[in-house]
């Protein structure tokens, strides 16, 4: 048995990202749900799944109860932040396939533009390190807590054994905001070049500004369904043809050098069990959407779902590989580097729009997209595909 | 709490061995009782022979160079003043990696893969803690 085929993406919603939007969490995740359903052409009433990324506060029964829907019979969560993003939507299929529900609604909202970062003032998320079961909590006296720092230390010596430069960094950071400069969401438009990104302030030494994505307030939403009431839909469906999560042994979330072997991320796994479901290689896909929170991300990525071999993804990415027309058009909205940061969910609703043929930056004929989610932590990932 | 204190979180009761012994200038970490693994970060169970008896035994202190960082602002508060600062991934010769300040050379004398040697010396809120310096 497998998840293949048995169900699509048929709604998208997405409210406009911003540095402060201006209400609530639960009103923008209400807000976007209504907007993905109406897209679908369906009506909560035939909502009867939901889910959502563990760090999403807004509960599953909230938005039930804002929207009148009359009952759910699956829902359930994927932990990991930026990781879980692919995994929300493989687990809403996989209820799907298993006849646990019909129609899940899935839903991201999040404040984090205008709200604090988690390291620069007194929250809840500085006191779980208090508890047991933090496996970083040494790091703290280091003045080590930022996730950039964590990416800097795995990148300064991934760079290293590869042979990769910050100038390939420099390469996918702009490729990214070419895509951005098209895409009238997009949080930053304003074309950059290498020499802007290198000029960037550094951040974490080897990582600089323009490594980072960005802040935003922003709330979106899907609408995955089973394969008859997808056909029915008002959308074109983007099929999921296969969706996957990995971890790998012993692993210490952000932290991909404590792996064994050294460095490996669980990227790796997912790409392995997303491939063998999906019996098709990286050489089908058109277009892709791979998690870009930093720009190594992309780098790391580029080897474990085998679109290069470890050493030659830093070639790719130079000239405009990653650019519509290149070797493989990548994050075609901007991505979390230049559209806006929200665990990924923007990414998903992009690799709809290429399947649907109404992405700003549309690879001509795409048929497959893949879309991956962090891989500096547990992970994901799908692979989307039209009716083509 | 104040911002001192909390650049100084103890993870709980499973890392107090760990503090405990850099206070005393000593480095230790976890290894099973059964079988000898080393391990680190600290965890009740020992993945190699699932037992559940760990001791923190005293390391060498001598580690090889695997990364490093250096860290700029924006920082939490006690940090600030002390940017950039270097943070470094060592490997130690138990074959256990983890992380610590750098202390006697800048971020420029650094070289992948040289020969690192622990030291103690304060965090911001003044305990000692395991750092490392070249050696």
């Amino acid at each position: 048995m497998s998840l293949r085929d048995c169900a699509a993406i048929v709604g998208i919603g997405q409210l406009p990202f911003s540095k402060n939007i201006g209400r609530p969490e639960e009103v923008t995740a209400l807000e976007a749900a209504t907007l993905a359903l109406e897209d679908a052409g369906l009506r909560p009433s035939d909502v009867d799944g939901m889910c959502k990324w563990s760090i999403q506060v807004t509960s599953e029964n909230a938005i039930a109860r804002n929207l009148g829907v009359p009952n759910l019979g699956f829902f359930g969560e994927v932990g990991y932040g930026g990781g879980g993003g692919c995994g929300v939507v493989a687990h809403a299929a996989a209820a799907i396939a298993a006849g646990m529900a019909r129609c899940v609604l899935i839903y991201r909202s999040r404040n984090r533009g205008s709200g604090g970062r988690p390291w620069a003032g007194t929250s809840r998320e500085r006191d779980q390190s208090q508890t047991e079961g933090n496996e970083t909590a040494f790091f703290s006296p280091y003045g080590f807590v930022r996730p950039v720092d964590q990416v800097a230390m795995f990148t300064r010596r991934f760079l290293h054994e590869r042979g990769y430069t910050t100038r390939h960094l420099g390469w996918i950071a702009v490729s990214t905001r070419k895509h951005a400069a098209r895409n009238p969401m997009a949080m930053m438009r304003e074309p950059i070049t290498l020499d802007d990104h290198a000029r960037s302030r550094l951040v974490s030494d080897p990582l600089r500004l323009l490594d980072n994505c960005l802040e935003t307030d922003g709330a979106a939403a899907l609408v995955v369904a089973a394969a008859d009431l997808a056909r029915d839909c008002r959308q074109t469906p983007a099929w999921i043809r296969a969706a996957s999560q990995g971890m790998g042994p012993h692993n210490v979330t952000m932290n991909n050098f404590f792996h064994d072997p050294f460095l490996e991320s669980p990227g790796r796994h997912a790409a392995e069990a997303l491939w063998r479901m999906a019996g098709v290689g990286p050489r089908e896909v058109d277009v892709a959407q791979l998690y870009d929170a930093f720009t190594p991300l992309v780098l790391a990525s580029l080897e474990e779902y085998g679109f290069c071999k470890p050493g030659e993804a830093g070639d790719f990415v130079s000239d405009g590989g990653l650019e519509v027309g290149g070797r493989l058009p990548n994050n075609t909205s901007g991505g979390s580097l230049s559209e806006a940061y929200v665990h990924g969910i923007n990414l998903i609703i992009e690799g709809v729009r290429q399947i649907r043929g109404a992405s700003v930056n549309q690879v001509p004929g795409a048929r497959l997209c893949l879309v991956t989610s962090g891989n500096m932590v547990p992970t994901s990932a799908l692979l989307l595909r039209g009716d083509g | 709490m104040s911002d001192e204190a909390v650049v100084r979180r103890t993870g709980g009761a499973q890392w107090l061995p760990y503090w405990e012994a850099a206070r005393a200038r000593e480095l230790r970490f976890q290894r099973c009782t059964a079988c000898r693994a080393w391990r680190f970060p600290p965890q009740p169970m020992c993945p190699r022979c699932r037992s559940l008896d760990s001791a923190w035994e005293r390391a060498s202190g001598r580690a090889r160079l695997l990364s490093w960082v250096v860290v700029h602002p924006p920082v939490l508060p006690a940090w600030t003043d002390r940017t950039p600062y270097p943070v470094v991934l060592v490997q130690s010769e138990e074959g256990v990696r983890t992380i610590g300040g750098l202390v006697g050379a800048s971020a420029d004398e650094l070289v992948m893969d040289m020969p690192m040697v622990v030291d103690f010396t304060p965090s911001p809120d003044g305990d000692l803690v395991p750092q490392w310096r070249p050696g």
